[in-house]
């Protein structure tokens, strides 16, 4: 039976990969598909701790942080379709309409 | 067994993750997401949970990586320039990262539980099925509700305005019309 402190382990640098994305990456859809990547280690963390703890609520939480996945994946793409339609661009440092 | 399978599915995870944020083409971050997102359904089967392994692959993997493809395609985003790179923000957001990622890895391997405990741990669908209808009903309709006005709110962002009736067409401050 494999550590839960090794899929821990693996869900930490899933999840610093995806800080890395989000702070060094420009392009919108690369930062959301980083975001999407965090979100995935920390299911994977749930579903660790789920398995050590003998407890079925770390998979129905999951669950619904996988719909909510999915309705935040859509609401993102559409605002960054609508900043497409009004800068002909996505590289996130255009969108500075509310810059100081 | 199962040592090595985690180990070859935790490297194809990490490394398809690298490609997701060091590639600068779009539709080859997606791709390697994809592949990433296959090799944690694994993890999730290493972890006793084929059921949400399953759902990984179909949701993760099959619907929302088909929509960031769309989106991709439909933005054709391959002839947009090369935007110039930034040294200072870059060397900062992985340094930043890096410190993170160091800092995370080794309190979770000096602090983290490893003692896992003894016994059968069933987590296939049926449980979860009765669990979350008995306790998580209210919730799991709210997620419908919440995913209806997902679509209905993605529908009014993304849509450009349908051509208006001739009349009104040519009202000024028609911002949607765009």
């Amino acid at each position: 039976m494999i550590p839960t402190s090794w899929f821990l382990i693996l869900s930490a640098i899933l999840f610093t990969i995806g800080v890395c994305g989000v702070l060094t990456r420009r392009n919108g859809i690369t930062i959301f598909m980083s975001i999407e990547l965090m979100v995935n280690a920390v299911n994977l963390t749930f579903l660790a701790y789920a398995r050590q703890m003998h407890d079925v609520h770390g998979l129905i939480f999951v669950f619904f942080i996988m719909a909510i996945a999915a309705a935040e994946a859509a609401i993102g793409l559409a605002i960054f379709i609508s900043l497409f339609h009004h800068r002909d661009t996505i590289d996130v440092d255009e969108a500075n309409l509310m810059h100081w | 067994m199962e040592f090595a399978i985690f180990f070859l599915f935790a490297a194809i995870a990490v490394i398809f993750a690298l490609v997701v944020v060091l590639h600068r083409n779009p539709v080859v971050g997606a791709l390697s997401l994809v592949a990433s997102f296959f090799a944690l359904a694994v993890m999730y089967v290493l972890l006793e949970a084929p059921f949400l392994a399953a759902l990984q692959v179909i949701v993760y993997a099959g619907a929302i990586m088909v929509l960031f493809l769309f989106v991709i395609m439909l933005l054709n985003l391959s002839h947009a320039p090369e935007a110039p790179t930034r040294p200072v923000q870059q060397f900062l957001g992985y340094t930043a990262s890096a410190a993170f990622g160091i800092g995370l890895v080794y309190y979770i391997a000096k602090y983290a539980v490893s003692t896992t405990t003894e016994g059968f741990f069933q987590a296939d669908a049926h449980t979860i099925g009765v669990r979350m209808f008995e306790a998580y009903v209210f919730p799991f309709e709210m997620v419908s509700i919440l995913l209806l006005a997902a679509i209905v709110g993605a529908l009014y962002l993304s849509g450009r305005a349908l051509p208006r009736p001739a009349a009104t067409a040519s009202q000024p401050g028609d911002e949607v019309s765009k």
